[in-house]
């Protein structure tokens, strides 16, 4: 079963078109993640789905009920910049979300599940960045809800914070809860995500599993040649030099001053290369073979692929 | 007992929350108590004649009282339910069982016992300063509850329409000064300009003033002022926590 369905999901503020037609669907159990450049839209989605706005048009349900009419008690919202009461403890913060509920965990317990029970004590004014979110991720945890609604839930905690954080999202999922975050970070996204959702003006341009969005969206693997000088004395870069031996094995490739980016190259195919470039005298200083990942994706999806994709540039045809 | 757990709950945070910001604390009791030093050392001069401060000090009980149950819960509330949406905690508690009557009743809970404590400090202060004669009673109790109720509603309206806490001291001091002075508190009504009267009847103040006048000073029953105060209570917590925003 779904737990959490859009369909058609618009969205305007007078002229601002916030969601344009939004259809997804999220299953139980499933770690979902929206990602999208700021304004796309993806706080506004979070919004509908649970029910604290109101789509101008389109249906959303969570567990097949409109939001409005689902038990409170099995969501858990972290929403986007949330501030509880600073002069609170942590302890006393998530005890007071716990007295909200007529059923919750054991304050303590969820302050050990998101790491921050050495803190309990603590104000949450003084209170690392990282352990406040982590606290508030605890205030949402405290209901134990069947669906987690994280609305950037790692944005301003540091590599180790952010760990703990999609690990504990990692046990929730395990734990059978369906998760919806949102967020900015690519690698984060990849980690905890069984699928992602790309969002641009209000509209979802793709969604399907990381390494589906990549083979569909991310690009060719690259490798990145750092040349230095000229090697004969021409007008003629390192780099154009080397485009120009490349495009003979039919490598497309695109010069960037003394940079030149090679499309298409599989790991075999790098000690060729570096023959070839050796061969013609091109010297160069750092080889770097990539991947392509989400944020490829990323920014082939959100008009940001001039920095990455084969442009007017390229030299030779395709690999 | 759900909702008596859930009130206990955000009353329990609100009240932390509120006696750990000692300025907070500070100012809520040192406001009043500079006012009862000022009007009450005016009010020992013993002026005479028909102007300002010419009752006796008994007569200005109300208007002491006043100070705490208009201002205290008007800025409060507001500057509270302003400070909930600027860090998105409606949007949270829009998705926990808590209701918006709930949130309002314990922020007004919290109040009452803020403005409880203070007008005891009030009293016993306005007794050693003032001289003022004036009669101890129990209607007292519901006058306090009901006007703190009141008000605690305007402020709640006050935060939904201010875009900001500085908007809601702003906002709730401009409704709050004129009412302080119109509602038969520190001015008789026969000092007012007689086109001015009709407004008096419309101020929510006037009921508690009189509520407290009849009770502490003339020895009468407050009952009708009482009921005008609570029928205007029920209604503003009514459209306060209406007001409370939960969704955009």
């Amino acid at each position: 079963m779904d737990a959490l369905v859009a369909e058609n999901v618009e969205k305007r503020y007078d002229e601002t078109v916030a969601l344009d037609g939004v259809s997804l669907s999220v299953a139980e159990g499933e770690v979902f993640a929206l990602v999208g450049p700021n304004g796309a839209g993806k706080t506004t989605l979070v919004r509908a789905l649970t029910g604290t706005t109101a789509p101008t048009a389109g249906n959303v349900t969570v567990f097949g009920e409109s939001p409005a009419a689902v038990d409170e008690s099995r969501l858990g919202v972290l929403p986007q910049s949330f501030a509880p009461p600073a002069r609170l403890t942590a302890r006393e913060l998530v005890t007071y979300y716990a007295g909200l509920y007529d059923r919750s965990r054991d304050p303590d317990d969820v302050l050990s599940t998101v790491g921050v029970a050495a803190a309990a004590e603590t104000r949450y004014e003084n209170l690392s960045g990282g352990q406040q979110r982590r606290t508030c991720l605890g205030a949402t945890l405290v209901n134990d809800p069947d669906v987690l609604f994280l609305d950037e839930p790692t944005t301003g905690i540091d590599p180790a914070g952010r760990r703990t954080v999609q690990e504990r999202i990692n046990d929730l999922a395990d734990g059978g809860a369906t998760v919806f975050l949102t967020t900015h970070d690519m690698a984060e996204a990849e980690r905890v995500a069984d699928r992602v959702g790309f969002l641009a003006d209000g509209r979802l341009e793709a969604v399907g599993s990381p390494s589906a969005l990549v083979r569909d969206h991310g690009g060719e693997r690259r490798l990145v040649v750092e040349t230095d000088a000229g090697t004969d004395g021409s007008d003629a870069t390192a780099a154009d030099t080397a485009a120009g031996v490349l495009s003979e094995l039919d490598y497309a490739a695109r010069t960037d001053d003394d940079e030149l980016v090679v499309f298409g190259v599989e790991p075999d195919d790098i000690g060729d290369i570096v023959g070839a470039l050796e061969s013609a005298g091109v010297a160069y200083s750092e080889l770097t073979w990539t991947e392509p990942d989400l944020e490829d994706v990323y920014l082939e999806l959100t008009d940001g692929r001039d920095a990455r994709a084969p442009a007017a540039a390229v030299a030779g045809g395709e690999h | 007992m759900g909702t008596a757990t859930r009130i206990n709950a955000e009353a329990g945070a609100a009240w932390r929350s509120f006696v750990r910001r000692r300025t907070a604390v500070f100012f809520t009791f040192f406001f009043p108590v500079i006012l009862i030093v000022i009007f009450g050392a005016l009010v020992r001069t013993d002026p005479t004649g028909t102007g300002l401060f010419t009752e006796p000090a008994g007569y200005y009980v109300p208007g002491y009282l006043a100070v705490v149950v208009l201002f205290t819960p008007l800025s409060r509330v507001g500057s509270t339910v302003a400070r909930h949406r600027e860090g998105n905690r409606f949007e949270k508690l829009a998705t926990t069982p808590l209701s918006r009557a709930e949130w309002l009743a314990a922020h007004t809970l919290v109040n009452v016992g803020i403005i409880g404590v203070a007008s005891v400090l009030l009293l016993a202060l306005i007794l050693l300063i003032t001289d003022a004669q004036f009669g101890f009673s129990l209607w007292l109790v519901p006058l306090l509850v009901f006007g703190v109720t009141l008000f605690c509603g305007i402020g709640a309206a006050l935060g939904r329409i201010a875009d900001s806490q500085d908007g809601v001291i702003a906002a709730s001091n401009s409704i709050a000064l004129p009412m302080l002075f119109l509602a038969e508190t520190f001015v008789t009504p026969d000092l007012l300009p007689e086109y001015v009267l009709p407004l008096v009847d419309l101020l929510p103040l006037t009921y508690f003033s009189r509520g407290v006048r009849a009770a502490t000073y003339y020895g009468r029953s407050p009952a009708v002022d009482l009921a005008i105060l609570a029928a205007l209570a029920i209604a503003s917590f009514a459209v306060g926590a209406y007001a409370i925003p939960q969704t955009d």
